[in-house]
């Protein structure tokens, strides 16, 4: 999967989640714990990481995204390899 | 820009998706009142001649243009189905189901299973042989059969059919009737001239007019089978396409024990082998027929032994089918599969993919109903259950808020130095909930949870027969159909019908209720942060107020009863909050996420 790459799998994907968040989102509300929200990042990684690592990043943000984990700012890991390493929040 | 076009594309799409609604609707419409309305002519006899299983020739029949005595008919009765089967042809073409109405009204007629040729939609079983040495006479479909006098086929008095090919061959079909709706044919040649013959027995039941169909993508109508463990489904268009592919065999599989039909929403016509472990060769068939008025669709399930049975001299051939002709009852479909190993027999309900939900689901509403004895409270109460099993989930995102209070001020701060861009602001205001241990939404995974668990009720309260013609308080007498009132007629108080000018002009009581609590507990909740899906989520409660209007009362019911629970919930749980911070509730998760109007 090289970044950006006009993948079908990484199309079709971002396709379902942008149907989400014009269909099922305004039905169920926004209660995401995180920024940006779990779909907006599902859509950011998949972009930068492709169908199958954006995919996981955006399964395993998921699953990140209950009432135990704290939540609050967390982006994309920018480099492959960084994991999901939340990144020191920016001074404003 | 990008957001304009965006907008007119969805307004565009909701247009065409309503459009194609409002042709479709007529159509739908004229094609059951045609079907309603020719069921009442008496028609011409259809020419026979389509195909049994492999090209039987036993619809060959001779000259229909021959003056014949009428048919006659073996009087069928059990505890709950009545009927006859026509003597001529050895078919099953005509029964009624006892305990099942057509409408709410108690002297209404009957339920109609199946129904003889001569009738504008024809339904039928039978049972039959196909010739396969080419030679040997078999019973066809003007065959007149033998019965002792005075038989009448019930759960005390099995019958059994003759037909005498008057060249050494002796052909039986011996029928019992159980308690519900199932017949079990036993077809028997004997042979008792010298020379073997080379028979093929079938049973198949036969479908010669296209049902009209609800036409809801949740629910399967058409073809359906269990054959070597797997669901088979078919709608009546897929097996037409597929059928065209392969001179109209939609499918055709050797199967070890099964089961193969066609299911109506709440009824189902199937056969399956006697005897579980015998092999059988199972199709659906499709072929046009030239009717009065052009192609006429036919439709056919059929169940033959794998090959040719060769029968000697003083031998005798049998083979066992079991028809179900009834009611989709879970429980006495289990009842089926448990003590007659027809396995999956329950998969003609088409609980879907979230069997393992669906299922247990609907026993425990079953349950209820039973305990309360009114279905529609049944669902309040089992939805309630629901909630409650989801509400220490929610529950835990709430605890936090009452320390927002003492973030009030950094909020507001937060807030007016990012006035410019909401997004930043949103961004840190995360940042603070991080370190503070503090976060308002419950988050994706409790969302992601429920969508099935409610999914899956909204499905069986879909799907089941125990919702059809449930009272309900009011004015509503059938959970299964639409709610029957109408603001545009303003519930009745002017005498007119709007809904003859335009189907959209129907507007029921429950629907707005539906759409008032959807409203409420949308401002419960916090907005996208993406303005046109803000727009969107404005609009949802009016768009599904339209969209459910036509619902079956019980989902919009349940829908509305739901909404109204989510409130309570929240409202509670924000109470809760604030007594255990000692003020008033924090303004809290709607406030704070919609970082725009800060």
């Amino acid at each position: 999967m090289t970044a950006g790459a006009p993948h079908p799998g990484t199309w079709a994907l971002k396709g379902a989640v942008l149907a989400y968040q014009y269909t099922l989102r305004p039905v169920l509300g926004c209660n995401c714990r995180f920024y940006p929200s779990c779909s907006d990042y599902a859509l950011e990684a998949l972009g930068t990481h492709g169908a199958l690592r954006g995919a996981w990043f955006a399964g395993r943000r998921i699953l990140r995204c209950n009432p135990w984990h704290p939540g609050g700012y967390d982006p994309v890991p920018l480099s492959p390899g960084a994991g999901a390493a939340i990144q020191p929040v920016p001074k404003g | 820009m990008d957001q304009k076009r965006l907008l007119v594309a969805i307004a565009a799409s909701i247009g065409i998706l309503l459009l194609f609604d409002m042709f479709n609707r007529p159509a739908r419409d004229a094609q059951r009142a045609q079907q309603q309305q020719a069921a009442q002519v008496q028609q011409p006899a259809p020419t026979p001649g389509p195909p049994g299983p492999l090209r039987a020739p036993t619809d060959a029949s001779p000259a229909a243009g021959e003056p014949r005595t009428p048919a006659a008919r073996l009087p069928v009765e059990g505890p709950r189905v009545e009927g006859t089967l026509s003597l001529r042809g050895a078919r099953l073409d005509d029964l009624v189901l006892r305990n099942y109405h057509e409408t709410v009204d108690r002297n209404s007629p009957l339920v109609r299973i199946l129904a003889p040729r001569e009738g504008s939609a024809p339904y039928y079983a039978q049972w039959g042989w196909t010739a396969t040495d080419g030679r040997t006479k078999v019973p066809a479909n003007d065959t007149d059969w033998t019965v002792d006098a005075g038989a009448r086929l019930t759960p005390a008095t099995p019958v059994t059919l003759r037909w005498d090919n008057g060249e050494g061959q002796l052909f039986e079909i011996a029928l019992t009737l159980d308690e519900n709706y199932l017949v079990t044919a036993e077809q028997r040649v004997r042979n008792t001239a010298a020379e073997p013959v080379q028979l093929l027995p079938w049973a198949r039941v036969r479908r010669e007019s296209t049902p009209p169909t609800q036409g809801f993508y949740i629910l399967h109508e058409g073809f359906v089978g269990v054959l070597d463990g797997r669901l088979r489904e078919a709608t009546y268009a897929t097996a037409k396409s597929d059928g065209a592919k392969a001179n109209g065999v939609a499918l055709d599989q050797e199967t070890g024990a099964g089961w193969a039909g066609f299911t109506d929403k709440y009824w189902l016509a199937a056969l399956s082998p006697a005897n579980p472990a015998i092999r059988t060769r199972t199709a659906f068939r499709h072929v046009s027929d030239a009717g009065p008025r052009g192609p006429e669709d036919r439709w056919q399930v059929d169940m033959a032994a794998t090959s040719p049975i060769s029968v000697a001299n003083g031998a005798t051939s049998v083979l066992g089918t079991r028809l179900f002709a009834g009611a989709k009852e879970v429980k006495l479909l289990d009842a089926y599969r448990d003590n007659l190993g027809i396995p999956d027999f329950d998969k003609a309900i088409d609980f879907g993919w979230f069997y393992f939900l669906t299922k247990p689901f609907f026993y425990a509403l079953d349950w209820l109903f039973l305990l309360i004895g009114n279905f529609g409270v049944a669902i309040l109460i089992f939805t309630v259950a629901l909630k409650a099993a989801f509400f220490p989930l929610a529950n835990k995102a709430y605890k936090s808020m009452s320390r927002m209070k003492i973030l009030g001020p950094k909020m507001t701060e937060i807030r007016e130095r990012h006035k410019e861009d909401p997004a930043k602001a949103q961004q840190e205001m995360m940042a603070l909930y991080k370190t503070e241990k503090i976060n308002p939404a419950s988050g994706c995974l409790p969302i992601l949870i429920q969508i099935p668990v409610f999914f899956a009720l909204y499905k069986v309260l879909f799907v089941t027969i125990e919702m059809r013609h449930a009272p309900f308080f009011g004015w509503i007498h059938d959970l299964s159909a639409p709610d029957p009132t109408n603001l545009f007629n303003l519930f009745g108080l002017i005498p007119y019908d709007p809904t003859q000018l335009t189907h959209y002009l129907h507007m029921p009581a429950w629907a707005l209720i539906m759409g008032a609590t959807m409203f409420f507990q949308q401002k419960l909740n916090p907005q996208p942060p993406d303005p046109i899906q803000a727009k969107i989520f404005q609009w949802m409660p009016i768009i599904f107020t339209f969209m459910l209007a036509s619902f079956p009362a019980g989902l919009v019911i349940y829908w509305s009863w739901n909404n109204l629970l989510s409130i309570a919930q929240q409202r509670y749980i924000m109470s809760l909050e604030a007594k255990r911070g000692g003020g008033k509730p924090a303004p809290a998760a709607p406030a704070l996420a919609k970082p725009k109007k800060g």
